[in-house]
């Protein structure tokens, strides 16, 4: 297995490093020479809930063979629910109309926002709503032996679908102007430079222990399980195992990270809007993985990384440009390199891919 | 005032009778008040009308110059024009007005009532069958000088449909205020046996102050009738709305379900395809534009193998590029054909621009054929079914009973098989890359007349037709009909009940649900999973 693998320990220290780095570096030292700019900080946020939303995503591809065009739904979902909790509360604590009442004319919120202003309910949603759509999604498909393209479309179609509901205006969640307008989220300001550095660095955080604790789960019996699926699901049944509880745990797991990772990911930009549920967005998920390296935890780590830095660096000055280099990047990757840039054969990943 | 009347009577008398009768019709015309003012001009369209091209052509003459403002008011008769270039408004003859002619007061009642006068005039006038049918509907707008006998001459000599069409409707809403209850009743008969919400409105609005039983009874008949039309109507629409979205939907999903089928690809890229063939079908319009002005007309019809060979080709140089290295990691496709997509949209966005493009409409997609109520069998969408139809005909028949349609069968049944038996599998591919992606082109071809071309028209059709191609199985044509029809007509139901996002729910619930009993879709090839 890869347990050993050089590349998964250096990721795994880099994560490390950062997540103790960025509240010193992004504190005291903030404006000093090697300091980072609460701006800097906030990027290394957002690309560190990307590289999280990786991870979840080559959990359930990489290990168990299945792939899903639709994880932006999961992510979205989480990057809903928090927003919902930061309006709400800044609506009930700071009296902040949110945006969406104005626009409808309500005069309050509908029933369904109850509660939202108290953290533990809003963070019990984000576990357990993506985790029960997950499973009744997972459980109706694996069970009927939904699998490959069929699977990777019906849940491209069930983004779309969410795509299209989260347009409508009347639905209470912002329609096409989404949410933003947040006032702030267990006591830090939005907008303040150290919210910026805190919210960084719980994504580092989160992402750190997402990857040490799904590098476990492969490792496990239950992860060679799960390998087992992805290699052979039919012999697997003929063996006398049952593929279906280890593909569900591993795809509802799977969409709880992404959740989390949407949760992590909306503070910091302070928006969501149902773009977020564009096809495209899901596609983009599955590139990161798929151009790191599929089944390495680490590539989609670096996947992730990589590619989002890039499109940062470029949307910058030359938006027009990314459309085309992503498409480019993705055909060079999918034709030139099936197992991404682990078969660009660099000293560490070497060691890695024959872990394989 | 008498004595001058008595006097023009008595000129009446003493000359020919029929320019006596013009004597007296345009001196009417001089008479003090508006309102005999106006009962002259009917006076005058219903002497037209009574009395021949002839009458009509010279009533029109006097009513022209009431509109124009020159017509001249004497003791003695009415002059059209000043001074010695004036002529005699009772013969047209030039006759030098006396000096103390004066002008003709008008006023904005008059001059409607004029300018329905000579509307009414140029029907029994005029021998152009396009300038009656617009005087016919100037008639429907202004009727201060319309008379029953006018109209029930009109109608009596009238030839060309068109202007039929305007008349005997109006006929029927004049009738509407006839004192005589049993003509009520026939005119709302009339009328409802044209079932728009118009005519429904017109029959309401008649009722309001309608004393007689029998004559509401009739008219409450008569609403209920036109309201089973219009229902009727309306449901048609629907179902029509829906096969010519389906007959979009089974184009693109053909396409996807042979490429699918044979190679286990899924082409994100499809509605992109269908894109190339609606700007394919712009190219065409523009060069023969160019080239050939005269035939504009036609482009669409050029267009349709211009934009199939357009699609087939890009699929054949994605397959060339791509796809084939991808056979074996059909999950990879997926990503490859998305990020080819991807390319295209930009692409076209950066070359061509993101605007819609405008296409010329032919005559043979512009308007419609009213059915009953308010459906209308618009050309364009019928343009569309017939493009499904004819390729799907066509599929059908390369698929039975060309050798290309036999390798394919059987490379999609086995591969190796196939091949063994000397089929040249690869190329069998290519050329099903290329008819699939043509199909797609053909799609765009059936758009161009009814839909936004532009970069991005081409996602919106990519869910659904993979909904039809679940749905309908892979492989199999009958499944993709009937999925594509299933699909189409949910979309177009549930739009106008629930709005599109609820029909995009339910079709994607429904496929959920359906694939957990038949995951292979409705008409799965038989044999082992």
């Amino acid at each position: 297995m890869m347990g050993g693998g050089m590349l998964f320990r250096i990721v795994a220290f880099a994560l490390a490093v950062l997540t103790l780095a960025l509240p010193i570096l992004g504190g005291p030292l903030a404006g000093s020479g090697i300091g980072i700019s609460p701006y800097l900080a906030n990027i290394i946020g957002q690309i560190a809930t990307f590289a999280l939303l990786a991870i979840a995503l080559d959990l359930i591809w990489g290990f168990a063979g299945v792939l899903s065009l639709g994880h932006g739904l999961f992510f979205a979902l989480g990057g809903y629910l928090i927003a919902m909790h930061m309006l709400k509360d800044g609506y009930v604590n700071a009296g902040v109309v949110p945006d969406l009442m104005t626009f409808m004319g309500w005069t309050d919120l509908p029933g369904y926002w109850a509660f939202f202003e108290s953290f533990p309910y809003a963070a019990a949603l984000i576990l357990i709503l993506p985790g029960l759509l997950a499973f009744a999604y997972g459980w109706m498909s694996f069970r009927s032996r939904v699998s490959g393209v069929y699977f990777a479309i019906i849940t491209q179609a069930l983004t779309y679908v969410a795509m299209l509901l989260m347009f409508r205006n009347d639905t209470g969640f912002g329609g096409n102007n989404g949410m933003t307008g947040f006032v702030s989220l267990l006591g830090l300001q939005m907008g303040a430079p150290q919210t910026a550095v805190w919210l960084a660095t719980a994504s580092t955080a989160a992402t750190l222990v997402a990857f040490l604790l799904c590098g476990r789960l492969v490792r496990s019996p239950y992860g060679r399980m799960l390998i087992a699926v992805r290699d052979d699901e039919a012999r697997l049944r003929f063996l006398g195992y049952d593929p279906v509880w280890p593909k569900l745990a591993a795809w509802t797991l799977s969409g709880v990270i992404a959740a989390i990772a949407g949760a992590l990911y909306v503070p910091q930009v302070g928006i969501i809007n149902p773009r977020l549920l564009s096809p495209e967005v899901s596609i983009e998920i599955a590139v990161w993985v798929a151009l790191g390296g599929r089944g390495t935890l680490s590539g989609a780590v670096i996947g992730a990384v990589v590619i989002s830095a890039l499109k940062f660096w470029l949307t910058g000055f030359a938006p027009d440009l990314w459309p085309f280099i992503l498409s480019l990047l993705v055909l060079l990757v999918v034709v030139g390199l099936p197992n991404g840039l682990t078969d660009l054969r660099l000293p560490f990943w070497r060691r890695a891919r024959d872990d394989r | 005032m008498p004595l001058i009347r008595a006097l023009i009577f008595l000129a009446a008398l003493i000359g020919s009778p029929a320019y006596a009768d013009r004597a007296a019709l345009s001196s009417a015309l001089c008479a003090g008040s508006v309102v005999e003012q106006v009962t002259a001009l009917r006076a005058l369209a219903e002497a037209g009308a009574a009395g021949g091209a002839d009458e009509a052509t010279w009533a029109l003459a006097v009513v022209d110059a009431v509109e124009a403002r020159s017509l001249r008011c004497t003791p003695t008769g009415a002059f059209i024009g000043e001074g010695p270039d004036a002529l005699d408004a009772a013969t047209l003859a030039p006759a030098p007005a006396p000096v103390d002619a004066v002008a003709m007061p008008i006023n904005n009642r008059l001059r409607a009532a004029a300018a329905s006068a000579a509307a009414a005039l140029t029907l029994f006038s005029d021998a152009d069958p396009t300038a009656r049918a617009k005087a016919a509907a100037a008639l429907e707008r202004r009727r201060e000088a319309l008379s029953l006998p006018i109209l029930d001459a009109a109608l009596a000599q009238e030839t060309d449909a068109a202007v039929l069409a305007v008349l005997q409707p109006l006929r029927a809403r004049m009738m509407l205020a006839d004192p005589d209850p049993d003509n009520r009743i026939r005119a709302i008969e009339a009328i409802a046996a044209e079932a728009t919400l118009r005519n429904r409105t017109l029959i309401e609005e008649a009722l309001t102050d309608e004393p007689e039983p029998s004559v509401q009874a009739a008219g409450a008949a008569a609403i209920a009738q036109i309201d089973r039309q219009v229902a009727i109507g309306q449901g048609l629409s629907t179902l029509y709305s829906g096969l010519s979205y389906a007959s979009v939907l089974l184009l693109a999903a053909l396409g996807l379900a042979i490429i699918f089928g044979l190679m286990g690809v899924i082409n994100l890229a499809q509605g992109e395809f269908i894109m190339i063939g609606a700007y394919a079908a712009w190219f065409v319009q523009n060069a023969i534009r160019a080239v050939m002005p005269g035939l504009i007309d036609w482009y669409l019809i050029v267009a349709l193998p211009v934009s199939f060979l357009a699609a087939a080709l890009v699929g054949v140089v994605m397959e060339a590029l791509v796809l084939r290295r991808l056979y074996d990691r059909p999950l990879m496709t997926l990503l490859a054909t998305w990020a080819v997509s991807l390319l295209l949209i930009n692409l076209v966005r950066v070359t061509i621009g993101t605007q819609n493009l405008e296409f010329h409409q032919p005559f043979y997609v512009v308007g419609g054929i009213p059915v009953v109520g308010d459906f209308i069998v618009t050309l364009n969408r019928l343009f569309a079914i017939a493009i499904a139809a004819l390729a799907f005909v066509g599929v059908v028949l390369v698929l039975r009973f060309t050798t290309f349609g036999l390798n394919m069968r059987a490379v999609a049944q086995n591969r190796a098989m196939a091949g063994a038996a000397g089929i040249d599998a690869r190329r069998t591919d290519r050329m099903a890359i290329a008819l699939g992606s043509g199909l797609a082109g053909l799609a765009g071809v059936a758009l161009a007349p009814l839909y936004n071309v532009n970069p991005n028209m081409g996602t919106g059709f990519i869910v659904d037709s993979f909904m039809v191609v679940v749905l309908g199985g892979v492989g199999s044509l009958a499944g993709a009909v009937l999925a594509s029809f299933g699909i189409g007509q949910i979309n177009v139901i549930m739009e106008p009940l629930y709005g599109a996002v609820a029909a995009k729910v339910v079709v994607l619930l429904l496929v959920i649900a359906f694939i957990q009993r038949r995951p292979e879709g409705l008409f799965a090839p038989k044999g082992r999973r």
